[in-house]
């Protein structure tokens, strides 16, 4: 796998150090006092485990950090499990672990040669992330870059969903269907292009995904892990509002997925901290109802799919299923057979899957 | 690649309990409602089973089931639990960063969870070692052959089905080491070929073999093996 990353790599400099320096060499000037002089953006930088080792610390250094780490999680966790459903002590201790895995260089710290380990990040900056996760709230995913999808590694970062357990599944459904490999595929309302990968990487020739996204930020994410695990050939990134882009193709597609926003906008506000406060709204909100999004696709999808061709919708569940199963298979039975709920694993009615006649 | 086949037959079961994970994972849970599985004769198979049957048999569920899910959470526990309905043996896996993966990881658990506690009942009259549980016979022995191949080591999946049939073996001799060694040396080439210190070591280097056999071992009132 080759790794084509359009990041510029980072200075060794610490922010902190990178940004003085930058006040010492730069003129001031009247509007630059109004703004500060802004710290090197996260988002420019690669998701950890890609970053070059080029930091050390001491076994014991490290050791000194997972205590302290641990520490924060066993006395937050309950709080934050409490408050808003977050994650719990075991699962944040979870995290630390997987934290100094995408922090460290694998080799060394399974062969236990020598005092020093190999960093992928400053040390004193490993201690700043693990603080913005626990006071702040800020996404795992996002403080490491990544998430861990299917038996893929996906870079994420803020501005982009975090792809969900429960969303693996649609690639699993779309496997199911006959001639799934050479078909033309959609996937709206992309995000990080989750779904379009999984997908793309067991299409054969002639197969292809249409993947498209609102949001600018959506789609340089997507474009990185398509590029990541080779699949220019077979995913083309679309921008625009889910069906708007794919006119050129309308009546060809084999099929059609998507996990829209689908949360009622009166939920948003209730929802975890990690979620309310730091993933996009327009990846989340459906509306009123939850479902402005979901409806929209239920009536674009007759005139988008070919005849025979597959469609599977992620919902928010139960009523959200039931309420679209019913509108495919009556008020648009004319369009669509075969109608079928599926549940997630844990037993939620989380998907829609049908077929266009 | 995994999970296509596995979708296919894993069954959907909500999950009704509130039970949550251990804080420190035991990979290895055994389901006390779980009937007897001391010489099932016909519970033998299991192993043989390529993933998707085996799945066939599981219910598989996640844990933390309360709640939306989906977009609400951040991360949903991806924590999988599969519960194997013919023998009751659970096997869970929760420390691989996707659902994907703790699935695999947990029907690779179930695999040695099977090997180790599932007997068949052996004829010894009769008796002839698979080829299964030669292939993890020391690489030294000159009972393996030379058709059997390279010796599978315990992080070789094939090892559990030869795990399986030594544990046959060990059982139906009531956990006697050297009687197994003599069998096995003797059946095969009429000599004893097979030492009791080199099966010893070969029990000795897979944790759970070991501690299955010694706690055989122990049952008989012999002194566990080190």
């Amino acid at each position: 796998m080759t790794l084509r990353f359009p990041f510029t790599v980072r200075s060794p400099l610490p922010p902190v150090f990178a940004s003085s320096l930058h006040r010492c060499l730069s003129i001031p000037s009247p509007s630059s006092s109004s703004s500060p002089t802004p710290l090197p953006s996260s988002d420019r930088r690669p998701p950890l485990f890609l970053r070059p080792p080029t930091f050390a610390a001491s076994r014991s250094d490290l050791h000194d950090f997972r205590r302290w780490a641990e520490s924060l999680a066993l006395a937050a966790g309950p709080r934050i499990s409490a408050s808003d459903g977050g994650p719990d002590a075991a699962l944040l201790r979870r995290e630390i672990a997987w934290l100094v895995e995408d922090a460290t260089v694998a080799a060394a710290s399974e062969s236990g040669v020598g005092e020093e380990l190999r960093l992928r990040v400053e040390l004193e900056e490993l201690y700043r992330l693990w603080r913005a996760r626990i006071e702040e709230r800020r996404p795992f995913q996002y403080i490491v870059g990544c998430e861990h999808w299917r038996d893929l590694v996906l870079v994420v970062k803020e501005g982009v969903l975090i792809p969900r357990p429960e969303t693996e599944m649609v690639v699993d459904l779309v496997a199911e269907v006959e001639g799934f490999e050479k078909g033309l595929w959609a996937d709206l309302g992309t995000g990080s292009g989750a779904i379009a990968v999984g997908i793309g990487r067991m299409l054969q020739e002639g197969g292809r995904v249409f993947a498209t996204d609102l949001s600018p930020v959506a789609l340089e994410v997507a474009r990185l892990n398509v590029e990541r695990y080779e699949l220019k050939d077979k995913i083309e990134l679309r921008r625009g509002s889910w069906f708007e882009p794919l006119r050129d193709v309308e009546g060809k597609l084999t099929g059609l997925v998507s996990n829209p926003p689908y949360i009622p906008s009166s939920h948003v506000p209730g929802l975890q901290a990690e979620v309310g406060q730091h993933e996009p709204k327009l990846a989340l909100d459906g509306g009123e109802e939850g479902m402005d999004h979901l409806l929209h696709l239920c009536e674009g999808s007759a005139s988008a799919l070919k005849s025979g061709g597959f469609f599977a919708f992620e919902t928010n569940g139960d009523e959200q299923s039931e309420f679209i199963a019913d509108l495919m298979s009556i008020k648009f039975g004319n369009f669509f057979h075969n109608i079928k709920l599926i549940p997630d694993f844990a037993g939620i009615q989380r998907f829609v899957t049908g077929f266009r006649r | 690649m995994m999970a296509r086949p596995l979708l296919r037959w894993a069954s959907f079961t909500s999950l009704h309990t509130s039970s949550r994970l251990p804080f420190v994972l035991l990979p290895r849970t055994l389901n006390p409602r779980a009937p007897s599985l001391a010489f099932s004769a016909a519970a033998s198979n299991y192993l043989h089973l390529s993933d998707d049957q085996l799945m066939a048999q599981c219910d598989m569920d996640t844990y933390k089931a309360s709640g939306p899910g989906g977009q609400h959470r951040n991360k949903r526990e991806s924590a999988v639990r599969l519960s194997h309905r013919p023998t009751g043996i659970v096997a869970q896996a929760v420390e691989e960063r996707s659902q994907h993966k703790n699935r695999a990881m947990a029907l690779t658990r179930l695999r040695t969870l099977l090997a180790l506690k599932v007997r068949k009942a052996i004829d010894l009259d009769g008796y002839a070692p698979p080829s299964e549980l030669l292939q993890i016979l020391p690489a030294k022995s000159t009972i393996r052959g030379k058709d059997v191949g390279p010796q599978i080591g315990p992080n070789n999946p094939k090892f559990a089905l030869g795990m399986q049939a030594l544990l046959d073996l060990i059982f139906a001799v009531e956990g006697s080491v050297s009687e197994t060694a003599k069998i096995l040396g003797y059946i095969v080439y009429g000599s004893f070929l097979l030492s009791t210190g080199a099966l010893s070591r070969l029990i000795l280097s897979d944790d759970s073999l070991r501690v299955t056999v010694n706690e055989l071992r122990t049952s008989k009132g012999m002194r566990p093996l080190r």
